[in-house]
């Protein structure tokens, strides 16, 4: 090379170096969809403003629990939950059992009473004997949580029962 | 010339529509470009010793005649396979328009080397060409449109060669016997081929994120992508200043590297932050294409022979590039799909709208989804009626924001490990460019 040549050469390599660079240092290398958080971790309780918001705390927490257990992340089992259809297609893609998703979701409701205790959004004189009545839930009735989320978020207050009620007056 | 060559990318972006209407893949649609790019590559060395045979003049006119027909039978397909075969006949028409030019040529400009440096520039410019010219004509006529305006230039180019055509077929004015041919220039061969492979990756890649990751329109898209032709024209008269061939390459690979490199790490969705790492590529594709072809060519003969090595080369570097690159996206694309989703169902998750309305939104998303059959999606209508409520309203805006910037995240970060491998091919042909002899033309 002589002349000009090296000049162009040394010109180009400090373009493609400042180009580069600069877009390395706006966030060029990160530039890519959120990671999703480990179901498994426990998650910040807000504090919750009336009934609809703690269950819906109450469900997210529900949902970490049951896709902890299950294995996968907690979006993955809420969009499998959104439709019956959603959830055959999921079941058949993880190989899981009603049973074994019930049973993941029974543990994931005992978990978001546990955290929502730990937050100190319930008492423990409702947390205990709530996590009794979850223990004890048939099976289908929790696919039937599963498939009837609307009506659950909806109607928490009735759904719950008379533990609906004192959670409501519990609130601040 | 510069039609024939533009042929390789003319059709980048036109390749979604193509794949909407004949309802193809992704991969299968890449094999409109691919086998175009085959043919030329395999046809292009066995074109130039059938000019040297029969004439420059009738292969020419011949192959003009044949490329006109073929593109013809391209805006007439109605389906992927019979639009692939006419490519393939279009290519092979396309090589012995190409190479036939080149024995054609000095006798109209005045020199061998003066032939050599028009006949580059013009493979060059055709290419960067290209894909703004099929973006236009797919967004104001159609994709069909591409091939059929191809008929009549083709034709029109072909009208003064018959002339040359009719001389040699009353003279008899055509090479007796083959001479010696020498052999090709095997490291600027092969640096045309690694640097063909990174811009033809650079292009296909930036319409496809364009068109199908941002959801362009293929009008907005050519515009967009017009940026790397205008900057190789502008380029074109750095040879005049800078005469080292093999100076001029190793510029040319480092800029079209460097704004791969610069594709691969984009900081943002946006259409700006894609154009200084075009003027880079369009500079740098202007500078080594015709580096590289005039090393190539220089002080070897027939130039005709040679010239079909270097578009062999050329568009065996495109195959390989598309080839090599295609099932990488692909496979990115459906994961990065998969990390959009799955960070957007965490945004509608933790958002502060009312459990109710996510779930609303939820389902109107998945229907959204599904409808859009793996592409992504423009978010926008399933938040149509906006809450009345001013406060929910901003939730619901916000909501909406963050999910389609998830998704934009997704569709951009795509494409980045298809960037970076393109930027690796073309700073590889660092390696054969520095091992090129420098010639002197």
């Amino acid at each position: 090379m002589s002349g000009r040549g090296p000049l162009l050469v040394i010109g180009a390599i400090v373009a493609s170096m400042v180009l580069v660079g600069s877009y390395l240092a706006a966030g060029g290398s990160s530039y890519e969809p959120e990671q999703v958080k480990d179901p498994c971790e426990p998650r910040q309780w807000t504090d919750p403003q009336g009934l609809q918001e703690l269950a819906q705390q109450f469900s997210l927490s529900a949902l970490d629990g049951a896709a902890c257990q299950l294995g996968v992340s907690r979006e993955t089992l809420a969009r499998a939950l959104a439709t019956p259809q959603a959830r055959e297609r999921f079941t058949e893609r993880f190989g899981i059992t009603d049973a074994k998703l019930a049973k993941a979701i029974r543990a994931g409701l005992i978990r978001a009473v546990d955290d929502a205790e730990e937050a100190g959004a319930l008492s423990p004189l409702i947390g205990i004997p709530l996590r009794e009545t979850l223990q004890r839930i048939p099976l289908d009735q929790a696919i039937e949580i599963i498939n009837e989320t609307r009506e659950f978020l909806a109607n928490v207050e009735s759904f719950l029962g008379p533990a609906g009620t004192i959670l409501e007056e519990l609130l601040p | 010339m510069g039609v024939v060559l533009a042929d390789s990318s003319i059709v980048v972006l036109a390749l979604p529509e193509i794949y909407r209407e004949l309802d193809t893949s992704v991969a299968g649609v890449t094999w409109v470009l691919v086998s175009f790019n085959l043919v030329m590559a395999l046809a292009a060395v066995p074109a130039a010793l059938l000019a040297r045979r029969v004439g420059p003049g009738r292969a020419a006119a011949v192959g003009l005649a044949i490329f006109a027909g073929a593109g013809l039978a391209c805006g007439a397909a109605d389906g992927l396979s019979t639009l692939i075969v006419a490519r393939c006949v279009q290519a092979l028409g396309g090589a012995a328009a190409v190479t036939a030019a080149l024995e054609l040529l000095p006798a109209t400009v005045g020199s061998e080397r003066r032939a050599a440096a028009i006949w580059a520039g013009a493979g060059a410019t055709g290419a960067a060409l290209g894909p703004a010219v099929g973006g236009l004509l797919t967004e104001l006529v159609s994709w069909q449109s591409i091939f059929l305006l191809q008929v009549p230039i083709a034709l029109a180019a072909a009208v003064p060669i018959l002339a040359v055509a009719r001389h040699e077929a009353a003279t008899g004015i055509i090479e007796p016997e083959l001479r010696s041919t020498g052999r090709p220039h095997l490291w600027a061969n092969l640096a045309l081929a690694m640097v063909s492979a990174a811009i033809a990756a650079a292009l296909f890649l930036l319409v496809l994120l364009l068109i199908e990751g941002w959801r362009m329109s293929p009008i907005a898209a050519a515009i967009v992508v017009s940026v790397m032709p205008l900057a190789a024209i502008a380029a074109s008269r750095l040879d005049v200043h800078v005469p080292d061939a093999r100076a001029r390459a190793a510029a040319g690979a480092i800029l079209v590297s460097g704004g791969l490199a610069g594709l691969a790490f984009l900081p943002k969705a946006t259409v700006a932050l894609t154009l200084p790492p075009q003027v880079l590529i369009g500079v740098g594709l202007s500078l080594v294409l015709s580096a590289l072809t005039e090393t190539a060519l220089g002080g070897r003969a027939p130039q005709a022979i040679h010239g079909g090595w270097t578009i062999s080369s050329r568009h065996a570097g495109v195959v390989i590039g598309l080839l090599a690159l295609t099932p990488i996206f692909t496979a990115e694309i459906a994961e990065q799909r998969h990390d959009a989703i799955d960070a957007g169902t965490a945004v509608i998750l933790d958002s502060p709208v009312s459990p109710l309305l996510k779930i609303d939104l939820a389902a109107r998303i998945n229907t959204r989804l599904e409808e859009e059959r793996g592409k992504v999606p423009t978010l926008g209508p399933v938040f149509e009626p906006l809450p009345t409520d001013p406060t929910e309203r901003a939730e619901v805006v916000q909501l909406r924001d963050e999910l389609q910037d998830q998704l934009d995240r997704g569709a951009t970060h795509a494409f980045s490990t298809s960037f970076l491998l393109a930027a690796l091919l073309g700073l590889f042909a660092l390696a054969p460019i520095g091992l090129a002899r420098r010639v002197d033309l």
